[in-house]
């Protein structure tokens, strides 16, 4: 009893004295019991037959149907292997590059040419989705496009690339990169901002060239950071940007190009099957926490560095 | 002979009442009654209270319409109608975009009130138009029977036309094409022979601003397209539902659409280009033929005069397919999924299906096509016709008539002469042409599941369509021989259940239409 009235007054006096620190906290916590803890609500559509004007509770219990529906489609199997390839692609050669962009923006001198590149390079990420698809298009059309011009140039017959399964990968991985890369570098020039001078200035006394400050000190200081943004990342693998694909992507092409997402638009949004589309998605979010529990405890396992 | 029984049955009924309004004759209540109304259409989410239409409606029905529409914030009215539901607090009246399914869905689990029993007591020129087209009552009707929303009915029978370059043909010495072989040598003419004359090989034959229209030109090889004005859409041949895409009219037609893809007559890029490759391809004088709309694809005769030397693109008639029938597949549907339906909340049933019977009245139908007579129109030698200022104002007409809340998407019957006022003159030639030819083929106008049904379409159909898609952009650009793989696409089809969707499909389809 007595015990219990001395940890209440522990927890009085521990709020009285940081409630600013609660009050700062509390837009994020409420913003996350709104719009992500309650509308797990709802998740139970999924083992439901949903109807709209039933509503959630209205509406009876099938079980597991929506999710044999699922694995029984070769389209949603398909779908899920295309999540996982571009995914895995997207990480492969997306992951490295606003790491190395950062290491290169860290070794220019020259302020402003600094700065300039800085910017072209942020730029892409503020242009709207449609507007990206729009270039995207354009550039690749094989009458007027930038890119069949140059292969005409140098020989090479014109590929209509749009309708090409082969050649729907790479354009989408490559217009991922080019549009977030620039701005995905800026967390990493922040760690590299904040790695002691210090560590430079004795590693110039020992007589270190760049190329070993870079790998010696500056890596190893970021490494953390690396490998918080891989765990990030490794989280929201299954979320591929499927506004671009659905701008993107054509019937044609569907065979590499069509994911998780897009297979949930088309079969649940477009037609109204809110269940099955919640019971994708659902499984989506499962996939999507084994994998960040899986890096999290591999990487707390080998680096001591992890989310929790 | 239908339009003229029709015609004699709305006469009929309003015969007995005399015109003018002032007397109050269509007055539905004697004090005002207010309804609340969930309207949301694309170019409008909501219903504006100050619509020139809802004064006049209220001065002579004393009906009032308050607005309260859901989702305003999204222009998704598919969005829109099932956040309304989900919030179950529906108001008096719901209308709008698209709202069939929806209301043949939930009407039968109450959402939404029954009609049938309504307009036949209360809503006496409804009730007239349905006598007269019984069809389009049971194509609107859900699957137990009842019909639960009164549709917008659009008017006038033509949508699209085939479109040649007259002057590319008169440079060439050619005559316009009349069978699929003839429209063949024009294309290769065209194609070959420079008819925009600038020494370049660039002209593009056949173009299409959605691809899906590419696909229709296998009617020339007595394959179909779709059943309906809707794409990829089932049909009816004798009482037998089909998909177009599962007969060999189609694998046939697709095999020399193929052809003609591979051989540069048809648009390399139809897939890509969109919606802007008419206006990019006449406008650079590149584009041959192509199949669209006749008044905006007329329109261009105007907007390019000067521009581009001796323009003058027309409509023609359907060439002939091979074994010598000439269709225009595409086709104005007799009614759209869009109108207004009553809310199991609504209090004053009468009231509303009487408000809705009044559009159909003679004076309700012209201020609902029309505006607000003297503000827009006048009656000219007992004709409708708009006002200088309208018809010159610079801004279409339908545009202004939205803006005064006429042609909007409640339940009301179109009077094509509105159009017609402003089509411009090579349109209206080429509708009188295709009017005076025997073009038209029947269309399937949908049928209601009940909910086993719905479940084994919904399960089935969408995959079905994704698969045939596929296959059919593939075999357009050469990605796979329709002739071999056909074998093959048949089994795969089966597979998937394209069997039991027919199945639902014609067990509905027997259900709502007797057979």
């Amino acid at each position: 009893m007595a015990d219990h009235t001395k940890r209440m007054t522990r927890i009085v006096d521990h709020l009285r004295a940081n409630w600013q620190i609660y009050v700062l906290l509390a837009p994020t916590i409420i913003w996350f019991l709104v719009f992500l803890y309650r509308p797990m609500y709802g998740l139970q559509i999924a083992f439901k037959d949903y109807s709209v004007f039933r509503g959630i509770e209205g509406s009876p219990w099938i079980g597991f149907e929506h999710f044999h529906t699922l694995f029984g489609s070769d389209q949603f199997i398909r779908a899920l292997k295309n999540t996982v390839i571009i995914s895995m692609l997207t990480l492969v050669f997306g992951f490295p590059m606003p790491i190395i962009l950062a290491l290169m923006f860290n070794e220019v001198l020259n302020q402003t040419y600094k700065k300039t590149v800085q910017t072209v390079v942020y730029l892409p990420h503020f242009i709207s989705t449609v507007i990206i698809s729009g270039i995207v298009i354009t550039a690749f059309s094989p009458s007027s496009g930038v890119v069949n011009t140059v292969l005409d140039w140098l020989g090479f017959d014109k590929i209509y690339f749009l309708t090409k399964p082969e050649w729907f990968r790479p354009i989408f991985i490559g217009s991922g990169i080019w549009q977030e890369a620039g701005f995905s570098s800026i967390v990493f020039l922040a760690a590299i901002a904040g790695v002691n001078p210090s560590l430079y200035e004795s590693a110039v006394v020992d007589g270190a060239s760049r190329w070993q400050m870079m790998w010696k000190i500056t890596i190893p200081s970021i490494m953390p950071t690396i490998i918080i943004m891989l765990i990030i990342r490794i989280g929201n693998l299954l979320e591929v940007g499927f506004e671009l694909i659905i701008l993107l992507y054509q019937p044609a092409t569907y065979q590499t190009a069509d994911v998780v997402n897009t297979y949930i638009y088309r079969q649940g949004l477009q037609v109204g099957q809110y269940d099955l589309a919640a019971a994708a998605g659902l499984f989506n979010a499962v996939v999507a926490f084994v994998l960040v529990m899986t890096a999290n405890t591999i990487s707390k396992r080998y680096s001591r560095t992890s989310l929790w | 002979m239908r339009k003229m029984k029709l015609a004699s049955a709305i006469l009929m009924t309003t015969a007995i009442a005399p015109v003018a309004h002032a007397d109050g004759h269509l007055q539905i209540v004697d004090e005002p009654l207010e309804l609340t109304i969930h309207m949301h259409w694309p170019r409008a989410q909501g219903y504006n209270e100050e619509y020139a239409v809802e004064l006049a409606a209220r001065e002579m029905t004393g009906i009032h319409l308050i607005d309260a529409t859901s989702g305003k914030n999204t222009t998704d009215h598919n969005e829109a109608i099932n956040l309304l539901l989900a919030t179950g607090d529906l108001p008096d009246i719901v209308g709008g975009h698209r709202i069939k399914d929806p209301v043949n869905q939930y009407g039968p689990e109450g959402a939404f009130v029954p009609l049938n029993d309504l307009i036949e007591e209360h809503a006496p020129h409804i009730k007239a138009f349905f006598d007269a087209r019984p069809d389009i009552a049971q194509a609107i009707s859900s699957w137990d029977g009842n019909m639960y929303y009164i549709p917008y009915l659009p008017d006038g029978k033509f949508g699209r036309a085939y479109f040649i370059r007259q002057d590319w043909l008169d440079t060439l010495g050619l005559e316009q094409p009349q069978d699929v072989n003839e429209l063949y040598d024009v294309l290769v003419a065209f194609r070959d022979n420079d008819p925009n004359g600038n020494g370049l090989k660039d002209e593009i034959p056949i173009f299409q601003r959605q691809w899906e229209e590419l696909i229709r030109y296998v009617t020339l090889w007595d394959g179909r397209s779709s059943g309906s004005d809707t794409y990829h859409d089932f049909m009816v041949v004798d009482g037998q539902l089909q998909h177009p895409y599962a007969t060999e009219g189609y694998r046939d037609g697709m095999a020399h659409l193929a052809k003609w893809y591979a051989e540069g007559l048809i648009d390399p890029e139809i897939f890509t280009r969109g919606s802007s490759s008419r206006d990019y391809l006449l406008s650079e004088n590149l584009g041959g033929m192509t199949h669209d709309w006749f008044a905006s694809t007329s329109g261009y005769n105007a907007s390019l005069e000067g521009t581009v030397e001796g323009f003058n693109f027309v409509p023609y008639l359907p060439p002939a397919s091979i074994s010598g029938v000439r269709m225009e597949e595409h086709r104005r549907i007799p009614f759209k999924p869009d109108g207004w339906a009553i809310s199991h909340t609504n209090e004053n049933v009468v009231e509303t299906i009487k408000y809705f019977d009044f559009f159909f009245t003679e004076e309700g139908r012209l201020l609902s096509n029309f505006g607000v007579e003297g503000d827009t129109w006048n009656m000219v030698d007992g004709e409708p016709v708009f006002t200088d200022e309208v018809l010159n104002g610079g801004i279409a007409v339908n545009t202004q008539m939205y803006e005064v809340g006429a042609q909007i998407q409640r339940g009301y019957w179109q009077d094509y002469r509105y159009e017609w006022q402003w089509t411009a003159e090579a349109a209206r030639e080429g509708i009188e042409l295709y009017d005076a030819n025997d073009l038209l083929i029947d269309q399937f106008l949908g049928v209601a599941f009940n909910e086993d049904e719905q479940r084994v379409y919904d399960r089935n159909w969408t995959q079905i369509q994704t698969y045939m898609l596929e296959r059919q952009q593939a075999w357009i650009l050469g990605t796979g021989d329709i002739e071999s793989d056909w074998d093959d696409y048949v089994a795969q089809l089966d597979r998937m259940g394209y069997n039991d969707v027919i199945e639902v499909m014609q067990a509905a389809y027997t259900r709502q239409y007797g057979n």
